[in-house]
């Protein structure tokens, strides 16, 4: 520096400018710490939470497969074309929808079938659905889709996808069994407040699609959605892939489901096959049913109104929600109790043609009587006198308990839902809800199955199952379902006494068409229950059976039974407003023992 | 020749090189989320800092006692004359008349002020001087102000009073006068916290707000930073979402080119690259990128303030100490608005913000600082 430089005024102005440089630029680099260093955590949260969905995706559901491995509920593979609204955006909300409505408009020209998609579809799309696809169109054929395919370059922002829709390639075989599933229809996570989205997949609505609901759905994946500050998706990732749900299999028997199906064509009814040994339902038919095919995705609206105003009652699962009045099928229990009570298998009573108590009077089947008859007879003809007439001697008491044991007024436990439990009446019973005492003659009546006596199709079914084997077991679809085995407290002799009745029941008696030329060894009783009174007074028609495969010695008459009860089977089958069970129902239960056991 | 290459301010030319980089990163970041044609912004940058450099050097290598005494006042008038043109047959961008032709007159008026100042304030002492002073920056400043452009208003005013102070032009009134306005400011501030306070009786708000003399947008702003919490949606919202972009940077930033709040669009893309454009480089480089940046900005500003301190003349000084604040201010306010310190203004960030006036205008002002450096030996 020169000496002789004159002095510029300012120098320490400068040195303040510069000092509050500093002082500025230290409480940005403060203020950026504690911003980027000190809040990193709630500010990256921050915007994570406004830029992330979260969408659960359903894995597979699961195939339900008959004990033969036939395949009775399947996926099958589906053609939709979706859009996804990013593609379509506008500057407002109004424009981007109706961008959208006239892009689908092209898409559907092209491709060759009208949308059913209305604005106001595309508006709650827009508002509650964004990041996700739009189906546009569902279930291509595949010239549909070669038209889209050739020309999908004029279609930006369309795609066509490949989705799986539940299919029942047996169509209505079971369809009150199997159920069917129905689109989810729940916005959000559907409970879990995490999740965002939801895949519309496949729920199940009834049978066992919504009793093994989780079960077939499998483990739910998870896709992360990177957002914008409009709410299109940008990217996509799958966090967590879904885990396909695992097959059901059943105990069901498809040849004696659709035999079972086939004799209750055309009349109101229900028939349960049951393996005695273990529990597993073979057959479960109620008519008249449906096809579960119509459900999925959805139910058409004319389809569901003549579905559900039907007086029939197609959806209905009679075998296990129908509740009918057992009629001459409760004898065998009646019998048992009277023998528990003392009655001897051997004594004779006398039947009249009815039977009489005070001012009531119950007429039997054969109008000028029985004359005398002992229990296996009476059961093999079905004598009411003479089930009313030991029913005294069991008192009201023993015969509910009896009727108890056997599993009656309460649920089987079926793997199946909506099982209604029957009533098995009593003096508290009847006068919580019919508001009046229980009579004398209510005894009687409750012993020959009519009365205030209710059961479900299933129940005999396991009725019959727990009179061939002496055990009740719970019965289940599902094949490897847990059951339960509760030996039936009666002695051996006493049960074979009311088994050699119910054997003359199909040999000579009132069933001789249930099991006649089986090559099987059949235990039955037939049931005609009246219900009803006056104009609408009608006759519920029941046989129950009990059969196992048996040899027969050399006159081919004489069955030799074997020890190994394997493949034996118990039915109980009502036909409702029949003739009789002897000459409506058993002729049909016939048929589905012959489908299993041949004829001889 | 030697000399003046020793004289030459390389430390400030490299952190204004990697400014220009920065800058020109962070607009091809910014411009990710827009369409298309924003895509090659930065290009564009690229082509307006080669611009920016040839002015640079050309303005280097000029004594700026020459562009002092000969061109300012023409620089000047011109400006004044821009500025009146703007107002009567400007285009409209975002509300407001800035842009006549193909730059804004603004920007140019910002460095004309610098240049003129330095050639007056030499001259002229006490309150005369510092009313001529006043009425040289007031003119082009209300000007600008009826744009309306009150973000570049204010960042003049620093390099004004930080000028007025290194001349030593009426010194103690002009510290009554910060005094005042600072005072003037709190009480602003005091006004607008009591009328907008949660819970406020909407007349007492009526009546306190027309006392304060801003427009209704800025008294919204000033609420957005004494509230910042009481409306994220809608005033608030750029706000929230420049300090999630910049928080969510944490220490070291989510990369190049995955400023997430700026790609998904929940910082707006119509100030993601000007305005807010501080968001998008936090976002990406974290802590240690805006550490960085301050640093590069501390190094521009200080070394223009020691070029200031070393000039040959008072002029000189001037010129070093105007441009010096005038980058200091605008970077100040911009970071510290993105970070919620002071209350939103539309002001770019020097070399980072995308904007070719300004870029030019920058360059240029440095190109005179380091002209200063240049010629500081020379006799005048």
């Amino acid at each position: 520096m020169a000496d002789d430089e004159v002095v510029i005024p300012g120098g320490y102005a400068c040195l303040v400018v510069a000092s509050v440089f500093a002082a500025g630029l230290l409480a940005l680099a403060v203020r950026l710490k504690a911003v980027q260093i000190d809040s990193v955590a709630t500010l990256a949260y921050s915007g994570e939470k406004q830029s992330v969905r979260l969408v659960r995706t359903d894995g597979i559901r699961g195939r339900i497969i008959a004990s033969g491995g036939e395949v009775l509920a399947d996926n099958r593979p589906v053609r939709s074309i979706v859009l996804d609204a990013a593609s379509f955006q506008k500057r407002s909300w109004g424009a981007t929808a109706t961008n959208i409505m006239e892009s689908i408009a092209r898409a559907c020209e092209i491709v060759g079938r009208p949308s059913s998609l209305s604005e106001r579809d595309i508006a709650r799309h827009l508002h509650q659905r964004l990041a996700r696809p739009l189906s546009v169109l569902r279930d291509l054929t595949d010239d549909e889709v070669a038209r889209f395919s050739e020309r999908s370059d004029e279609l930006p922002g369309f795609t066509c996808i490949e989705t799986l829709d539940r299919w029942y390639p047996r169509g209505s075989l079971a369809a009150h069994i199997l159920g069917y599933v129905g689109r989810d229809r729940v916005e959000g996570g559907g409970g879990d407040e995490k999740i965002n989205y939801r895949d519309f997949g496949m729920h199940g609505r009834s049978g066992l699609e919504i009793f093994y609901d989780s079960f077939l759905r499998g483990v739910p994946g998870e896709k992360k959605l990177i957002v914008d500050a409009r709410g299109f998706a940008c990217r996509e990732m799958t966090t967590v892939e879904p885990k396909p749900g695992p097959d059901l299999v059943l105990s069901l028997d498809v040849d004696l489901q659709d035999e079972a199906e086939r004799q209750l064509a055309g009349v109101r009814g229900a028939a349960v096959a049951i393996d005695p040994l273990n529990g597993g339902i073979l057959a479960i038919a109620s008519s008249p049913g449906f096809n579960p095919n119509d459900f999925v995705p959805t139910l058409r609206a004319d389809l569901y109104e003549s579905l559900s105003k039907d007086p029939a009652k197609p959806l209905l699962n009679r075998a296990v929600t129908g509740s009918y009045a057992p009629g001459s099928t409760f004898k065998p229990i009646t019998a048992l109790a009277a023998l528990a009570a003392g009655v001897s298998p051997y004594e004779e009573h006398e039947c009249v043609g009815y039977f009489k108590l005070g001012g009531m009077r119950i007429r039997c089947s054969r109008t000028w009587g029985h004359g005398y008859l002992d229990m296996p007879h009476a059961l093999k003809e079905s004598c009411n006198p003479f089930f009313c007439d030991v029913s005294l001697r069991v008192g009201t008491n023993g015969l509910v308990a009896a009727a108890k044991k056997f599993g009656l007024g309460s649920r089987t436990g079926i793997d199946l839902p909506g099982e209604t439990a029957g009533v098995v009446p009593d003096a508290a019973w009847k006068r919580e809800h019919w508001h009046e005492p229980w009579y004398p003659g209510d005894l009687p009546q409750m012993s020959i199955g009519q009365g205030m006596l209710l059961a479900t199709p299933l129940q005999m079914a396991r009725v019959a199952a727990a009179l061939g084997t002496g055990y009740l077991v719970t019965p289940h679809v599902k094949a490897d379902a847990p059951s339960a085995k509760l030996p039936i407290p009666w002695p051996k002799d006493d049960i074979d006494h009311v088994r050699r009745g119910m054997r003359l029941v199909v040999t000579e008696g009132t069933g001789r068409r249930g099991a006649s030329n089986l090559n099987a060894y059949v235990l039955g009783k037939t049931g005609t229950a009246e219900v009803g009174a006056g104009a609408s007074r009608r006759k519920n028609t029941w046989f129950i059976a009990y059969a196992e495969p048996c040899d027969f010695a050399q006159n081919g008459e004489t069955p030799l039974r074997r020890k190994d009860k394997t493949g034996s089977v118990a039915v109980a089958m009502v036909v409702e407003n029949g003739e009789s069970g002897g000459g409506t129902t058993a002729p049909r239960v016939r048929e589905i023992l012959r489908r299993r056991f041949g004829e001889r | 020749m030697k000399d003046k290459l020793l004289n030459f301010n390389w430390l400030m030319f490299a952190a204004m090189i990697a400014l220009v980089a920065l800058g020109t990163m962070s607009i091809r970041s910014a411009g990710l989320a827009r369409e298309t044609i924003f895509h090659g912004m930065w290009i564009n940058n690229l082509v307006s800092a080669s611009l920016g450099l040839a002015i640079y050097f050309a303005l280097a290598a000029v004594d700026y006692r020459v562009i002092v005494r000969y061109a300012s006042p023409f620089v000047y008038g011109a400006s004044l004359f821009f500025l009146v043109a703007v107002l009567l047959v400007g285009s409209t961008v975002y509300g407001g008349k800035r842009w006549l032709w193909f730059f804004q007159p603004s920007e140019v008026a910002k460095l004309a002020v610098i240049v003129f100042l330095a050639w007056m304030l030499p001259f002229v002492s006490g309150f005369k001087g510092f009313f001529l002073a006043g009425l040289a920056a007031g003119v082009p400043a209300l000007l600008i102000l009826a744009e309306p452009d009150l973000g570049t208003t204010l960042a003049l005013v620093p390099a004004v009073i930080a000028m007025v102070l290194v001349a030593g032009v009426w010194s103690r009134g002009l510290v009554v006068l910060l005094g005042a306005g600072l005072v003037a400011m709190a009480a602003v501030l005091g006004a607008v916290h009591e009328a907008e306070k949660p819970g406020q009786d909407p007349e007492r708000r009526a009546k306190i707000l027309k006392c304060v003399p801003l427009r209704p947008h800025q008294v919204k702003r000033v609420k957005t930073f004494l509230f910042a919490e009481s409306d994220p949606m809608g005033a608030g919202y750029n706000l929230r979402q420049a300090m999630i972009a910049i928080g969510s940077g944490g220490l070291r930033g989510k990369g190049f080119g995955h400023a997430e709040t700026n790609r998904l669009k929940y910082l707006p893309p119509s100030v993601s690259m000007n305005d807010f454009i501080f968001c998008v480089y936090a976002e990406e480089t974290g802590f240690v990128g805006s550490l960085s940046l301050l640093a590069l900005f501390a190094t521009l500003c200080l070394t223009g303030v020691w070029s200031a301190f070393r000039a040959g003349d008072l002029a000189g000084r001037l010129i070093a100490i105007g441009v010096s604040t005038l980058i200091f201010a605008h970077m100040y306010i911009n970071i510290a608005m993105s970070i919620g310190l002071v209350p939103i203004t539309g002001l770019p960030l020097p070399f980072i913000s995308s904007g070719r006036t300004f870029l030019l205008i920058v360059m240029a002002g440095l190109g005179l600082t380091q002209s200063v450096n240049l010629h500081r030996n020379e006799e005048t």
